[in-house]
């Protein structure tokens, strides 16, 4: 039992003119009922989340920000500045994206022509091309980006979720992982841990290559040995009430066991890609010639699938770690970037496109909000002695979609040339805010007590950014 | 659950700091209503506003963005963002753009009535005429209790019935239960105190043996139990138990952490410095000083050096940043991670939150905060050679005459070098004449040579400029009239090489066939070393004149270019015909140019001599490599800063303010006795004035946060809660007086912890049963009051430990390097398995598994064993689904099972109700009542006895201490 987070709660209630005694508060905390949502603070959105994110450093530039200057004046000096040093060294001149743009949409944002699929859908994207970051190195940057903090040992922003809204089924996780078949994102589980929160709010990991650990009775256990066991142990249980009355552990573990129970059935059944028709398949890519789409083509589908049964948060990861080779296994196109990205931005394009489209015509995008983040931007410039871009961690793109979301807005912008955000600066505290403001949080009023301050998922900053909200 | 008085308190009390803070503004309005309020008093209640709202940030310390707004001259100069306040208008001023949208204050929101009350005075034209105070932080020293110094405490002796009469800290306790009108518990059989109490010290279960000679013990109950202790307390595993503990509070991992995450191999010498220090009862005092200051107090002695492995124990980020701001973090990070650990670890402070600005609850201010960074600004994370003198001295007398060899040989080939470079200067222009190709373009090398007929070409690289071979194109053009390249695989050819490296995700990213795909961007990476050969298969017999090969023509890389080749056709396949080679072109790089320069000058005597020479010197150079070298542990290293340390304006660093000196926190000044140390002083000097400091016997803190961890473990619950934060934020404690009694009991007891287990062990508060009493649990029911004993989950190590202890398997064994329960792979960064197969190498105790950050694998994790990223004071009980399955179905656990039922078989034959008793004795400690027998016996008949072991480690109580 948490001896430290239920004074501040209570704290916090008390702050809001709630004055019940004792246990009736407990009961409404909801502390000992972690599969049980809470009441929000306003009414949500937003039920669940979809979180796509793209280790590596999405260029910005490239993607979702026009910048016609840099078209204006490739091989030029950026101004100013020179050949200013970044995370990797020396800096070169201006260099144009390798991709047009062109207008899409009825909102006519321009859209480079590398996410074609997509582009399909920015009349429902809200851009955020004013974010900034305080790390220039990936791993600090992804966990930044996921958690609010650059130090590892922080809940991320799923595990919050978990902890301030609890499930909403019955029979799977609440908070789940979906890495990369290529393999897990820069500070690998750091991205999506529960930290200091309770273990129970972590997520779990699994995507189409690896089902979730443990879950599958083992074949040297037949199904009867099984049954057997566990009816063993119901009656055993039973007696161990009998001695021990009023032992909440007790019951905590019965529900705990019995809960596995569910999601041994449930999540094989949700991970059943065979259930989904061709046509769907087919829509996601899912047997592309490219492996790589393919498999995370499946991924979404996968996520797909458990949305649907209510699992509350899930991210998706398009890309891994940083290998030996810059770019290769995720965005980090440190030194050529054409290469690089014409093998990253199919993957991520048609399926991801596919994920929304379904989603939109099952009615998911109703309370279902989606996200798309990088942990930074790259550079306008070209890294000295290559045709790539450094990492920018002063101006990068993210979006939202979904539940709660006005679409087809830009808030935000970098400079001329992409170097710095300058127009609405936005931070990952701001994103979190309007996140959990869509999900019925404040996010000054979740909080957990930890080594001395009571915590948040947005530290002590943080505004909702309204102009990305549709009208309630 | 808390007791709903003592939350209640505690809800008051922040209820009425937050009165009081509102106070200030609410009266002012309260008695001034807005339509009323002219002049001076609109100037009154606006600047109360400007005052409880504005300047705890805007105040000429702070100045966040720039501005101060404790006086109308700084708000009309303004900051970042402009002038706040206008003087010609002042209701159009900035200040009031900020309140009106809600973007100011940013964490609160201003209350209808404030803006009102400052619109107004705009409006008035805002005047202006005193300077506003920011507040201060919310507790002043003499406010704050735990800085207080010991006081004598006297157990209490009114009401106290003589079975709680008996041990000062029960008098403590019992006082409390009858103040808050609870019933305590009677005390606990002997079956649940031998359980209890070898959790307790020794985070393993009781063998059967051992429990029932305690229960048969025929002493008296008192003196069964005190000689039990003893023999737990002499136990090599209480070590390992407590070490454990204190492993969790200083986030004591085995990786680096951050991007990379790489393993340190060499820190587990400090993780079995710690436990030893358990085992031996070294006084806590010593065991600061020794980790603070460990190469000052015992130069040489690598049993105490090895303690300031404390100091690096955390995350470090080795990521290569090239701009400044990025290192200058870095080492901010790794200095944060120091600081604070300590300052939590000891004191129970959260110096951490003083990094940008003073603390905003505890008397901590910025400047104590970059006091202590400079005092371990000479403290770098890395390895030390960890030896005994002697050690070091036998190496040195066997490396000497070596060493003298190896000059001699080396001075005699400078000299022989000397001699050529001369000749070489004079040549110089005759020499190079032999180079008659340019030197390789890794952008593009051409090739000419006669014209020739072929089926097959293939390059043997035998060198490269460093790293294994990498091409991305080779062309092969036809003669004639119009060349074209045939080495293409839409023409027809092939290529195969004789290895490719495979192992970085696809294995076809660095196929060979990215050689002739016609497109520049990917290419072949040989999977031979600094060697690779290839062989392109042309669709036809054709006639070539040319060839042109590129590592990179996009220009990015200059590196793994070939250097030392051959290419050769042939028609068959089977006899082969040179055609090119780099023998006669420039060498790569300058360096390469001169060496071969060089070597054309010499004599062939010269030649001879040399060549003995470099066989010398290569012969002690091999003589050398193989005297080992010391032993290194990741214990820190020490540099002396060249710069004093800077305070961080709002923790920037890029942003220096005034010099700080190494010193003491201010808040304990009338305290303890301060020290403040010369700028530039000896760093060693710093920490070692740290650690007298700590542990200086006027400082109250230290004992009080030791006393209280102590305490935290036995019972599950510190006096104070939060054992790493005794300030506002912090939990008050639920017996103050206990804790300054023990405290104090832990200066008399010399530091030592043994006689304080007793101690605490002793109690009546500490035996009694864990009994149920649902009056007691309405009114308290997490028991913080101590109406019963606490029953604990076990911890994860204490789990696993379990499940290896009941099938016979644990491998006792002491220290020396971990365990792992995860594959381990590096490619620039880590990345960490589960493994799948358990063999004994993983059948240690839980502390000796080289817990890497981030990573938790199975059991480990989801029983909650802390990320070590961060320090943990205590650990998170949970109860997740997750547990389920890695006990149900996880292969450890059913392995174990096997192995439990083996056990049983072997030491039992064919009596199943005797084996399902043996079963339960050694699972649960304690026999199977009848219902049991009958049921479970069912089971083993049914379905073996590895059925039900698996089952009894998923019991509630097999995971449970009563």
């Amino acid at each position: 039992m948490s001896a430290n987070s239920i004074p501040s709660r209570r704290r916090f209630l008390a702050d809001l003119g709630f004055s019940l005694p004792g246990i009736a508060l407990a009961t409404l905390l909801g502390r000992e009922r972690a599969n049980a949502a809470i009441e929000p603070h306003f009414p949500p959105r937003a039920r669940r989340v979809l979180h796509v994110f793209c280790p590596g450093g999405v260029s910005h530039i490239d993607t979702f920000e026009y910048k016609p200057s840099l078209e204006k004046w490739h091989g030029q000096p950026l101004p100013g500045d020179g050949n200013f040093v970044s995370f990797q060294g020396k800096n070169g001149n201006l260099m144009q994206s390798p991709w047009k743009f062109r207008q899409r949409g009825e909102s006519g944002k321009w859209i480079s022509d590398l996410l074609p699929n997509l582009s399909q859908h920015v009349d429902d994207m809200a851009f955020l091309h004013g974010m900034t970051s305080k790390s220039n190195t990936h791993g600090p940057a992804c966990v930044f980006m996921n958690s609010g903090f650059v130090a590892e040992g922080f809940p991320s922003a799923g595990a919050w979720v978990s902890y301030a809204l609890g499930s909403a089924n019955d029979n799977l996780p609440t908070y789940i992982a979906i890495p990369d078949v290529r393999g897990i994102p820069p500070a690998g589980p750091a991205n999506w841990n529960a930290g200091f929160l309770p273990a129970e709010h972590q997520a779990i990991t699994l995507n189409t290559a690896e089902p979730i650990r443990n879950l599958a009775r083992p074949p040297q256990i037949s199904s009867d040995v099984d049954q057997a066991t566990h009816a063993f142990l119901r009656q055993a249980n039973a007696w161990e009430a009998e001695r021990h009355p009023g032992d909440r552990a007790l019951a905590a573990r019965i529900a705990a066991y019995e809960l596995a129970g569910r999601m041994q059935l449930s999540a094989p059944e949700a991970a059943d890609l065979a259930q989904e028709s061709a046509a769907v398949h087919t829509l996601y890519g899912t047997e592309d010639a490219n492996p790589l789409l393919a498999a995370y083509a499946r991924n979404c589908l996968l996520a797909r699938r458990f949305l649907e049964r209510g699992v509350r948060y899930i991210t998706l990861y398009c890309g891994s770690r940083a290998s030996g080779v810059d770019g290769l296994l995720n965005w980090d196109a440190h030194k050529t970037l054409k290469a690089d990205y014409e093998r990253h931005g199919p993957i991520l394009d048609r399926p991801t496109a596919a994920l929304i489209t379904d989603m939109r015509e099952r009615g998911l995008l109703e309370d279902t909000l989606v996200l798309w983040t990088t942990e930074f931007g790259r550079m306008p410039t070209h890294q000295e002695g290559t045709v790539g871009r450094d990492h920018n961690p002063d101006g990068f793109t993210a979006w939202l979609l979904g539940a709660g979301v006005k679409g087809g807005v830009s808030h935000g912008a970098t400079d001329e040339f992409g170097r710095k955000a300058v127009e609405n600066v936005t931070t990952v505290y701001d994103f979190y805010a309007t996140v959990l403001h869509l999900l019925g949080i404040d996010h000054t009023r979740a909080t957990y007590y930890h080594n001395g301050i009571e915590r948040r998922l947005t530290d002590v900053h943080g505004h909702v950014i309204r102009e990305v909200l549709a009208e309630a | 659950m808390l007791d709903p008085s003592f939350s209640l308190r505690g809800v008051a009390h922040s209820l009425g700091a937050w009165l009081s803070r509102l106070m200030v503004i609410c009266v002012t309005l309260l008695v001034l209503p807005v339509s009323t309020v002219v002049g001076a008093e609109t100037e009154n209640a606006a600047l109360a506003v400007l005052e409880a709202h504005c300047t705890k940030c805007h105040n000429p310390d702070e100045k966040k963005g720039e501005l101060d707004l404790t006086t109308r001259e700084t708000a009309l100069t303004g900051g970042d963002s402009g002038a706040a306040l206008t003087a010609e208008q002042p209701a159009e001023s900035l200040l009031w753009e900020r309140i009106a949208t809600e973007e100011m204050p940013p964490t609160e929101s201003l209350p209808q009535a404030a803006r009102e009350v400052i619109r107004a005075w705009l409006d008035a034209g805002a005047s202006w005429e005193r300077t506003l105070q920011a507040p201060k932080p919310a507790k002043k020293t003499e406010e704050a209790w735990y800085l207080r110094p010991l006081t004598a405490v006297e157990p209490p002796v009114k009401d106290i019935p003589e079975e709680w009469a008996g041990h000062p800290i029960d008098r403590f306790i019992y006082a409390r239960l009858y103040q808050q009108g609870l019933e305590p518990a009677p005390l606990a059989d002997r079956r649940t105190l031998i359980r209890r109490a070898t959790y307790d010290l020794t985070g393993l279960p009781p063998t059967p043996e051992e429990i029932e000679a305690f229960v048969d013990d025929p002493r008296e109950d008192e003196e069964a139990y005190e000689a039990l202790l003893l023999r737990l307390l002499q136990s090599p595993h209480y070590g390992e138990r407590w070490g454990r503990h204190w492993l969790d509070v200083i986030r004591f991992g085995e990786s680096h952490g951050y991007e990379q995450n790489h393993l340190r191999d060499n820190a587990w010498p400090f993780r079995d410095y710690v436990i030893r220090t358990f085992n031996e009862d070294k006084p806590f005092d010593q065991f600061v000083l020794e980790q603070l200051a460990g190469d000052q107090i015992a130069a040489g002695d690598p049993d105490v050096e090895v303690a300031t492995g404390f100091l690096v124990a955390g995350t470090h980020d080795t990521v290569g940043i090239s701009n400044l701001e990025g290192q200058l973090q870095q080492r901010a990070n790794d200095l944060d991670d120091i600081l604070s650990t300590t300052a939590a670890a000891f004191l129970g402070l959260t110096l951490n939150c003083a990094r940008c600005h003073d603390h905003k609850f505890d008397p901590l201010s910025q400047e104590d905060y970059y006091r202590w960074q400079s005092i371990f600004a000479g403290v770098r994370h890395g390895s030390r050679e960890w030896a005994a003198p002697d050690a070091e001295q036998a190496r040195h007398s066997t490396l000497r005459p070596l060493r003298e060899r190896q000059e001699q040989v080396e001075d005699q080939l400078a000299a022989l070098q000397e001699e050529g470079q001369e000749r070489v200067v004079a040549q110089r222009e005759e020499l190079l004449e032999r180079f008659t190709h340019p030197a390789v373009d890794p952008l593009g090398t051409e090739e000419t040579f006669e014209s020739v007929t072929a089926r097959y070409v293939r390059m043997t690289i035998a060198a490269t400029s460093g790293g294994a071979p990498v091409l991305d194109e080779f062309e092969v053009w036809t003669t004639g009239e119009t060349p074209r390249n045939v080495a293409l695989a839409s023409s027809g050819a092939t290529v195969s090489a004789r290895a490719t490296r495979t192992d970085d995700g696809d294995p076809e990213f660095y196929s060979a066939k990215h050689l002739i795909d016609g497109e520049l961007g990917e290419q072949w990476i040989s999977g031979e070393g600094g060697r690779g050969q290839f062989t392109i298969t042309l669709a036809e017999e054709t006639q070539i004149g040319r060839i042109y090969w590129s590592r990179d023509r996009q220009g990015a890389y200059r590196s793994s270019v070939p250097t030392e080749y051959v290419i050769e056709v042939s028609r068959d396949g089977e006899k082969w015909q040179t055609i090119a080679d780099a023998e006669h072109r420039r060498p790569y790089t300058e360096e390469l140019l001169e060496e071969a320069l060089l070597e054309a000058v010499w004599t062939e005597e010269e030649h001879q001599r040399l060549a003995d020479l470099r066989s010398a010197q290569a012969e002690v150079r091999q003589a050398l490599r193989a005297i080992p070298p010391l032993p290194t542990a990741y214990v820190g290293n020490f540099e002396q800063p060249e710069q004093p340390t800077h305070l961080l304006v709002r923790g920037n660093p890029m942003d220096e303010g005034d010099v700080v000196a190494p010193g003491s926190l201010g808040a304990l000044a009338g305290i303890v006795p301060e020290f403040v140390l010369d700028p530039q002083s000896p760093e060693g000097e710093r920490r070692l004035a740290l650690a007298r400091w700590l542990t200086h016997d006027d400082n109250p803190l230290a004992p009080r946060v030791w006393a209280n961890r102590v305490w935290h473990y036995h019972f599950g619950r510190g006096l104070v809660a939060t054992p790493s934060d005794f300030g506002e934020n912090g939990i008050p404690p639920s017996h103050p007086e206990l804790l300054d009694w023990l405290a104090s009991r832990v200066r008399q007891l010399g530091w030592r912890l043994k006689p304080l287990h007793l101690e605490i062990m002793r109690t009546r508060a500490y035996r009694q049963a864990s009994t149920f009493h649902e009056e007691n649990a309405a009114r308290d029911a997490d028991a913080v009051y101590l109406w019963r004993f606490r029953p604990r989950r076990l911890t994860a190590e204490e789990v696993r430990d379990t499940v290896l202890a009941v099938s016979c398997k644990l491998d006792r064994s002491q220290g020396g390097p971990g365990f792992r329960l995860y594959r381990y792979t590096v490619d620039n960064v880590a990345t960490y398995y589960p493994i799948e197969e358990f063999g004994p190498e993983t059948f240690r105790r839980g502390v000796y598994h080289q817990a890497a950050r981030s990573v938790k694998p199975d059991l480990l994790g989801e029983f909650d064993c802390p990320d070590c990223s961060l320090p943990a004071p205590r650990r998170e009980m949970t109860t997740s689904p997750l547990q389920a399955l890695s006990m149900l179905h996880g292969k450890f656990v059913l392995g174990q099972a096997d192995f439990v039922a083996q056990r049983i078989a072997e030491e039992i034959p064919h009596d199943i109700p005797a084996q399902v008793r043996r079963a339960y004795v050694l699972a649960l400690g304690r026999p199977a009542e009848d219902h049991e027998t009958q049921a479970a016996a069912q089971l083993v008949q049914q379905h073996g006895l590895s059925a039900l072991c698996r089952a009894l480690f998923n019991l509630h109580e097999f995971v449970y201490v009563r």
